[in-house]
């Protein structure tokens, strides 16, 4: 089982955050031949000029491969694993099929001036199934209630291709 | 907590380090976090067909569907409709 690493720093432009869902990194089966996927670690922060106000960021579902986004390649951990067959997106500029709020499987609001980092332990990884094109999505958001904070933010995503 | 499912790490706006157990719901797949000496209530419960932790939301649904099953399904499902050409 091959481990990879894919980020929205990778290719494309970080995109400003909004008061409405933002995708910024997307990891999704294959057309052809999906496997199943794990995300055991994430790891994201402000990568501009943060405000004193928060981000939510949120996993949901993603069930097909479109929307307006940068295509990225997910680099192996171990340099003999062979490339991954799992699609990656980054930087949405027009979001895609994302589930609603009630798919989520990650949700936490941190200050923007925070970094957060999340780890599994083996056997509690977020787990999507082998069919194709679907997987999550990593969205961000700004305050709601208002604020000012439209900074990008870097996210990495390790996964476990099986 | 013992045998926790997942670790989280925040830096907050000051510098700050944080640290917290996380677990994942074995019916949905969702990263719940436990604030430290929360109430077990609070976090969701232990299903008692699977003897797994699962979250708030799953618990309330008082059925057993675990996840792993949920993703045989939607794999088979997947492969019935690819065999028959769609």
């Amino acid at each position: 089982m091959a481990k990879f690493s894919t980020s929205n720093g990778l290719a494309g432009t970080p995109q400003a955050m909004t008061t409405s869902n933002k995708s910024i990194v997307s990891v999704l089966g294959a057309a052809s031949a999906p496997r199943r996927g794990k995300i055991y670690d994430l790891m994201f922060g402000t990568i501009g000029t943060p405000a004193d106000t928060a981000f939510i960021y949120n996993i949901l579902t993603m069930t097909a491969d479109d929307g307006t986004k940068t295509n990225v390649t997910p680099n192996p951990l171990d340099p003999a694993d062979a490339a991954a067959t799992t699609l990656s997106r980054a930087n949405f500029t027009a979001e895609g099929t994302v589930g609603a709020a009630t798919t989520s499987r990650f949700y936490v609001g941190v200050n923007q001036r925070a970094s957060y980092r999340w780890v599994a332990a083996p056997g509690s990884e977020i787990v999507w199934a082998a069919t194709a094109n679907t997987g999550y999505v990593v969205v961000g958001q700004g305050p709601s209630g208002g604020g000012s904070g439209t900074a990008a933010t870097g996210v990495t995503l390790l996964f476990e291709e099986q | 907590m013992r045998n926790a499912g997942g670790y989280a790490v925040l830096y907050n706006e000051n510098g700050v380090h944080k640290e917290a157990d996380t677990f994942t719901c074995h019916h949905c797949c969702t990263v719940q976090h436990v604030a430290p000496k929360c109430d077990p209530a609070d976090l969701g419960g232990l299903c008692k067909s699977c003897m797994k932790l699962i979250c708030p939301r799953c618990a309330n649904k008082g059925t057993c569907e675990p996840w792993e099953e949920q993703m045989r399904r939607a794999e088979a499902s997947y492969h019935a409709r690819r065999s028959y050409g769609f």
